[in-house]
This record gives C-alpha cells, sequence and structure tokens, in this order.
C-alpha cells in the first residue's frame, strides 16, 4: 500500500506508516509512525548497521497487514556491491511485530553493531501535521533489563510503547544494539515486539475485553481469504473490471475497522490510514454501496451507530436526541475535550440515511429481526428530522453548529468551507438546508413507513410517514426548482433564497426518488450533459459557475463515491444509458489507478488531459471510493431484491463484454447474474 | 441530595428505561476515595431496572471519583471523554457501559437546537 514513497500497513485502528526502508522519522510533512487508538506510539524507528543508515532495494507489501523491505548498507548514490543483505519483515495484528534477518555474503566473517533508534512524542491523530510545541503531559523512557518503555503521561491518560528483542540487546533510553559476529554465509536474526497499551488508574488496558477480529499473522491471512471466498465471484472478459473488483475487495477488507465497545465484531471505516474510525456518513454510504456483495457489514454498521444515537442535547458535540453520529475518536484531544469525537454528532445526512440503510438491508437480507430490534432508534432518528432539524420552522433538515469553536460548519458530506454557494460565488449564512439531504429525509419517510407497516405493526405511523413525504416531495419540488435552469438548488438559505448553483448533488436527488417524474428528464440530461459531465463523470460543481475550478475539493473535482450514487438514481428514474455512460467513465478512470479509485480527481475534460488527474489527498484505500465500482456493478448490472427474489436487468455498455456474478448471497439464498455489454454509449454523448 | 444519589434513586424509581429495553447485564459502581469505596448495583433486565448498594460480582464493572461521577451523574462531565482520560476505567463488558452511559443526563446548561425549540431543551 504505498502511496507518496511510504508504506503502509494496518489492523483495525492499529497502523504503520514508514519510509521504503521501514524507518520512521516522523515530520509535520511526513507523518510516519506507529499509531493505535488514534496515538502515534511511535515518531523514531531507524535501524543502522556500523552507524550507517540502509538503502531500499526493494519492498514487498505482502498483504495489507504485512511488508518486507529487503535493505542494504549505504546510499543509493554509489554502485551497490553489498556483502550484506538485511530483511525487515513486519506485520500488525494488535501490537506491531517486526523480524530483522541478516545474510553475510562475504568470504570473510565480519562483526557489526546493529543498532535501532527509537522514541515516541505520543502525538494526538489530530496534531500530526503540526509542530508539535505544547504537550501538556510529561513524555517518557524507561530502560528495564529486557525491555524498552516508551511512555506519555498526563494526569490518569497513560500511554505506553514497550519493545522487546527475543536476541539479547542492550538497551538505552533512545532505543537498543547488538554485537555481532557472522561468519561467511552466516546469518542472524532477531524479532522484536512492540506492545502499545493505553492504559487507566487500575493498570487496565482499555482495550482489554475487546477480542480484535485477528491477532496473529495466520488468523489474519485466514480471515482475508474467508473474507474473499464469501463474496461473489465475478468473472469477466473486461480484465480491467476483474482486477478492480479485486482490489476493492482486499481495500474493504482492510477497511474493517473494530470498535472498542462492540465485541470483535467489524464495520467500514472512512479511509487508510487517517479515518479508520466510526464515520456515521461514511460507514452508512459505503454499506449501502456494498450490500449486495458484503452484507455483514451493514449488519454492524446499523448496531453500532443505533447503540451510539444520540440521546441528550450536547451543545460542545452537536448532540440531539435521535440524531446519528458523525466521527469518533479515541486520542488525547477527544480525551481532553480540545475535539469533540467523544464522539462528534455534527452530521445532518447520517441521521435519515441510518434509516436508508436499515430498510435497504432488509431488503436484500430478509433480515427482518434487525429491523425489529432497532424499531426505537428508527423512529428517534425519524423523530429527529421533524423535531430537531427543521431550524428553520419550513419542513426541511438545515444546520447550524451549536459548536462555534471546533465543530463543523457544514454538516453535509461537501463538508469544505467553501462548498456551499450562490451563483454569484457568495456564501449563504446559516442555518442551511442542502437538496440532497432533503431527498435522504424524503427516502427515509418512504421507507420508514413500509419498515412501520410490514414490520412494525403500526400502519397509522406509515400513513403519517407517507403523508408527511409526500408533502416534503411537493414543497421541494417547489422551493429547490430553479426556474431558469431546470434544475436542483444546490440549498436554500435561511430566507429561503435559493444557491442557484448547478452541482452533483441533484443526483443524489434522483437516488432518493424525491424528483418529480416530468422533471426527471431534464435533471438526467444536465447529469451528462456538458456542464458537468467530463468524460470520466460527474463534477460536483458544473464548468462556467463563478466558484467552479477542476481541482476545487468540493466546487469542481469528480469524486467516484458521488458518481455511483448518481447512477444508481439515473437507473431508478429508467434512465439507464445515462446511467451506464457515468459507470463506464469511472470504470475507466479506476484503471488507471491499478483498480483503486481515489477519494477525487480533476474535473477536466477527458480529452484534455487523456487521464485521470488525482487530487492531492493523504487518504487511500477510502472506503466509499473502495465501495464505487460494486456499486457501479449492481447499477449496471439492474440487481434489485423484488419480492422475495432477485431481479437482474443488465444494461451494460458494449466494451464491457460479458459479466457474471455469481453467488450473490441474498434472502434467495445464493444467485448468479450474466450480463452481455450491447449499449453503445460513446453515440449518446456525442 | 447529591446527583449520583439522586441519579441511581430516580432510575431505580422509574424501574424500566427504554434505552435499555435491549440490553440485559449487571454493572457495578465502585467510588473510590482514600480506603473507602461505595458501590451502586445495577441490574437491568430488557429494560427493567434494580438498583442496589450491594458489593456483588457484575458484567461491568466502573471505577473512578466520587467528585467526577457526581459531575457525571449531573450531567457537567461526559462519561465516554472520561474512559478515554482514564479518569473512569471499565472492565467486563464495555458494551453494557455504552449502552448505560446514554441515559446519563446532558448538559443542564446546554442550548439544544436553536429556534422553534428553545423553551423545549429547558
Amino acid at each position: 500500500m504505498a502511496s507518496n514513497g511510504t508504506i503502509r500497513i494496518l489492523d483495525g485502528n492499529t497502523f504503520v506508516v514508514s519510509e521504503d526502508t521501514g524507518d520512521i522519522e516522523a515530520t509535520p510533512s511526513e507523518p510516519t509512525g506507529l499509531f493505535s487508538l488514534d496515538t502515534r506510539f511511535l515518531s523514531k524507528w531507524v535501524l543502522t548497521v556500523n552507524g550507517e543508515r540502509l538503502n531500499a532495494l526493494s519492498f514487498d507489501d505482502l498483504q495489507y497487514y504485512e511488508a518486507r523491505f529487503f535493505l542494504v548498507p549505504g546510499m543509493a548514490t554509489h554502485y551497490i556491491d553489498a556483502k550484506l543483505s538485511i530483511i525487515r519483515e513486519r506485520a500488525v495484528g494488535g501490537s506491531f511485530r517486526e523480524q530483522i534477518i541478516i545474510l553475510n555474503h562475504d568470504e570473510k566473517p565480519v562483526d557489526l553493531e546493529i543498532r535501532i533508534d527509537a522514541g515516541s512524542d505520543f502525538a494526538d491523530l489530530f496534531q500530526v501535521k503540526d509542530e508539535i510545541l505544547n504537550k501538556k503531559g510529561e513524555i517518557y523512557s524507561e530502560v528495564e533489563a529486557d525491555c524498552l518503555r516508551l511512555g506519555y503521561r498526563r494526569g490518569n491518560f497513560v500511554r505506553e510503547t514497550a519493545i522487546v528483542s527475543s536476541a539479547p540487546a542492550r538497551y538505552d533510553r533512545e532505543g537498543f544494539a547488538y554485537s555481532i559476529h557472522l561468519e561467511p554465509n552466516e546469518q542472524w536474526e532477531t524479532r522484536i515486539d512492540v506492545h502499545t497499551t493505553a492504559v487507566g488508574p487500575g493498570g487496565r488496558d482499555l482495550r482489554l475485553g475487546v477480542s480484535t477480529h485477528s491477532a496473529e499473522r495466520l488468523a489474519l491471512q485466514h480471515d482475508l481469504e474467508k473474507w474473499i471466498n464469501d463474496a461473489p465471484k465475478l468473472n469477466s472478459q473486461h480484465e480491467a473490471l476483474a482486477s478492480t473488483y479485486r482490489r476493492s475487495l482486499v481495500d474493504l477488507a482492510a477497511l474493517r475497522f473494530s470498535p472498542l465497545s462492540l465485541g470483535g465484531a467489524t464495520l467500514p471505516a472512512a479511509g487508510l490510514p487517517w479515518f479508520m474510525t466510526m464515520f456515521g456518513r461514511d460507514s452508512i454510504l459505503t454499506c449501502l454501496q456494498t450490500l449486495p456483495f458484503t452484507p455483514a457489514l451493514s449488519k454492524t454498521t446499523l448496531r453500532i451507530l443505533a447503540s451510539l444515537q444520540g440521546a441528550r442535547f450536547d451543545d460542545f458535540r452537536d448532540e440531539d436526541p435521535g440524531r446519528i453520529l458523525h466521527e469518533m475518536r479515541y486520542g488525547e484531544t477527544a480525551a481532553f475535550e480540545e475535539q469533540p469525537h467523544s464522539p462528534y454528532y455534527g452530521s445532518v445526512d447520517a441521521t435519515p440515511l441510518f434509516v436508508v440503510l436499515l430498510d435497504e438491508y432488509e431488503r436484500w437480507t430478509g433480515d427482518a429481526a434487525l429491523v425489529k430490534e432497532l424499531e426505537q432508534e428508527s423512529r428517534a432518528a425519524l423523530r429527529w428530522i421533524d423535531e430537531y432539524a427543521d431550524l428553520v420552522g419550513t419542513g426541511y433538515i438545515w444546520y447550524e453548529r451549536r459548536n462555534t469553536d471546533t465543530g463543523l460548519e457544514n454538516q453535509c458530506w461537501k463538508d469544505s468551507w467553501d462548498s456551499i454557494s450562490y451563483s454569484d460565488g457568495k456564501l449563504p449564512p446559516f442555518p442551511r438546508a442542502t437538496c440532497e439531504v432533503q431527498g435522504y429525509a424524503y427516502d427515509a419517510k418512504v421507507r420508514g413507513a413500509r419498515l412501520a407497516r410490514e414490520f412494525w405493526n403500526d400502519p397509522a405511523y406509515a400513513d403519517q410517514l407517507e403523508q408527511e413525504a409526500r408533502q416534503l416531495k411537493e414543497r421541494f419540488n417547489r422551493d429547490f426548482w430553479v426556474e431558469d435552469g431546470e434544475y436542483f438548488a444546490l440549498a436554500l438559505d435561511p430566507d429561503g433564497r435559493q444557491c442557484d448553483v448547478l452541482s452533483s448533488n441533484i443526483g443524489h436527488l434522483l437516488w432518493s426518488g424525491i424528483v418529480s417524474h416530468e422533471r426527471a428528464e431534464k435533471i438526467a440530461q444536465h447529469l451528462v450533459g456538458p456542464r458537468l459531465f467530463s468524460g470520466w463523470g460527474v463534477r460536483t460543481l458544473a464548468e462556467g459557475e463563478i466558484r467552479y475550478n477542476p481541482i476545487g475539493y468540493h466546487n469542481g473535482t469528480i469524486w467516484p463515491f458521488d458518481n455511483s450514487f448518481i447512477a444508481w438514481g439515473l437507473r431508478r428514474y429508467d434512465f439507464a444509458e445515462e446511467a451506464a455512460i457515468i459507470a463506464s467513465g469511472i470504470l475507466d478512470a479506476a484503471t488507471y489507478f491499478s483498480g483503486r479509485l481515489p477519494e477525487a480527481f480533476g474535473g477536466y475534460q477527458r480529452e484534455l488531459t487523456k487521464f485521470p488527474v488525482e487530487y492531492p489527498t493523504a487518504c487511500s484505500p477510502q472506503a466509499w471510493s473502495t465501495g464505487t465500482p460494486l456499486l457501479l456493478l449492481r447499477t449496471m448490472l439492474g440487481l434489485e431484491p423484488h419480492e422475495g427474489h432477485l431481479s437482474v436487468d443488465p444494461r451494460l455498455p458494449v466494451g464491457m463484454g460479458r459479466i457474471e456474478v455469481l453467488d450473490i448471497p441474498g434472502r434467495w439464498g445464493r444467485v448468479d447474474a450474466f450480463a452481455r455489454g450491447r449499449l453503445e454509449v460513446h453515440n449518446l454523448i456525442d | 441530595m447529591d446527583a449520583t444519589t439522586r441519579f441511581f434513586e430516580e432510575i431505580d424509581r422509574r424501574g424500566y428505561e427504554p434505552r435499555l429495553a435491549k440490553t440485559a447485564g449487571t454493572m457495578r459502581v465502585d467510588l473510590q476515595e482514600g480506603p473507602h469505596t461505595t458501590h451502586w448495583f445495577l441490574r437491568i433486565e430488557h429494560g427493567q431496572i434494580a438498583v442496589t448498594r450491594e458489593n456483588q460480582e457484575a458484567d461491568t464493572v466502573i471505577g473512578t471519583s466520587p467528585g467526577l461521577f457526581e459531575d457525571i451523574a449531573a450531567g457537567r462531565e461526559h462519561g465516554i471523554a472520561a474512559i478515554l482520560r482514564g479518569d473512569m476505567t471499565v472492565s467486563g463488558d464495555a458494551r453494557l457501559l455504552v449502552q448505560v452511559e446514554r441515559i446519563f443526563p446532558g448538559d443542564p446548561d446546554a442550548r439544544g437546537p436553536r429556534r422553534k425549540f428553545e423553551r423545549e431543551v429547558r
């Protein structure tokens, strides 16, 4: 998992980011380290032989949890004629383990001084890109007979790194060393175990009692094989598609995260490595994308989000009763309430999407028990929409943060500061009501009504929700429709004035079904029209808008996940060709990233750059980009649960050839889907 | 009466907490101050709650100071943040604590969502 010259391996939220030699020397611009529980446990980890740094001949990231580095002494600038080889093999799985093997290829014996410099700044994940000057607690280093212990203490908050070598080592406060003698062709090795602990006053670890889904290398390997075997098999003449599918499955496995309070069950975290935690929005949308392939993720996601559902008013955390969390963190800044993530609730879409996912999950799996189990939480989520989110009293979901210090300004998926604007480029005041969230609310009510009628035995509530949904749809189509442009406004300001820019958000409206039938065609035309569609995908903001910038984070780049929901929406309104255009554009783009779609790429015209220009971000793979190819497959194959069976209605572009997806799990047991590309999509774009 | 006693007596008096309807288990809260430890023992059976002062084995054991628990019971301090800080410890089943934490009161000074709901928040 290399990116920008760094190697990443991880298990859950323990991960190592290092240079290509395996060394760690953290700086604000190169935030390498060993991380766990949102804390850096090693910021220095440098191997030297006779005082010399090593040079990487090659590295091999074998699996997401292990890597191997082949090293020789000296730097790359001169001819390498090394008489020594050094192999570093490392893995994470609960703790961090490294095996060092040194081979003497010389015909003479050698005496070597092997040393690892080790240290930690115990930075909070939120601080790793800053100069850390004012840690409030005390950093210490203790040398024991057979262990080096690095620690950080602030009151009862204690984090420790314990380093133990299997071969006898000389420990000092800055590392440990070995003096070895190697005969010709002899080899030496040692295993180093690095344990991270979060200790409470009673000496108990925060994580005790939490069984990680995997600990040892063999268990991890077995777990990954089982994960792949349990997922449907994809056979395709389109080789790139098959490899993109496999890449997505492996990355999804890596992105599984086991929260402290869930007893080992896993849900998708948002992104690797900096977002290996629960995010309401990202976890739910990723589950919606991957439901046909890996339905078990949805069950745990729904359960954990339900168990942490908002229960009271908390202005620091932007918590309300019934609200679904935005982000959970375990580091020092969350613990000491310098950041609100314990958990933070500042998102307005996670709550309606929670109900949407529960309904979609039942339609696929037939798991009525979970729908009954989560009745109370679903009702609380639906109540939140009307009781606490309608800040203006006009029947919409609005947002305005109460935590004005560290809370989020924009609480929709386009969460950067300048993502919501009028067509003159000005930013609207708060509260704001973005359009796609009203669609989610509509969908949540419609789906909530089905759940109430079929599972909660409450037809009166179902009728009420359906009536509310009808009224919301009518109101929305009146208030958000931009007459002269013939599309829906991005948002409303508190006076009801439209943020009248053309944006990708209109595609989510098709997905949720809030668009009145006669307007759908116009929306579909915009989505594949020249202002929004680049040839690769739909831009977040249309070309021609004042704030449009092909590399503007939410003002012109193309987000693969956004496009996957847009394609789903287009199919929902029977625009199968338009959906296929978008699906094939994004899947083509994936081939330029070896099957791993980035968070976003530039909105440049396809003919102009010939390849998709990656937006520079620190996170890859990202969960909802990883889920994108799976949702696009579902969309192109027209997979839809229907009265207890799986209906398949493929509409594939010609270039896709023949595709078969075998063993799609669901209430029907396991079913296969077959398709052949027949659509001439290029004719549609020209 | 202190907020801690009020919190537990109120739960015991209500006898039923819908937010714990899916929860079953026992939890003991140990409040340590010097050599002296006071105990609260909760038996939760699908929303039915009984509170006693017994010191007996439980699925989940919470340990903290009487002062911090007093602030949590009054809504001035936050339970999960206290655990992350190490000011409150959990042993046994952490899931039960996450459930029970939801019934701790919110900050009495919280404003809640503004406009329409200003009055309800009080």
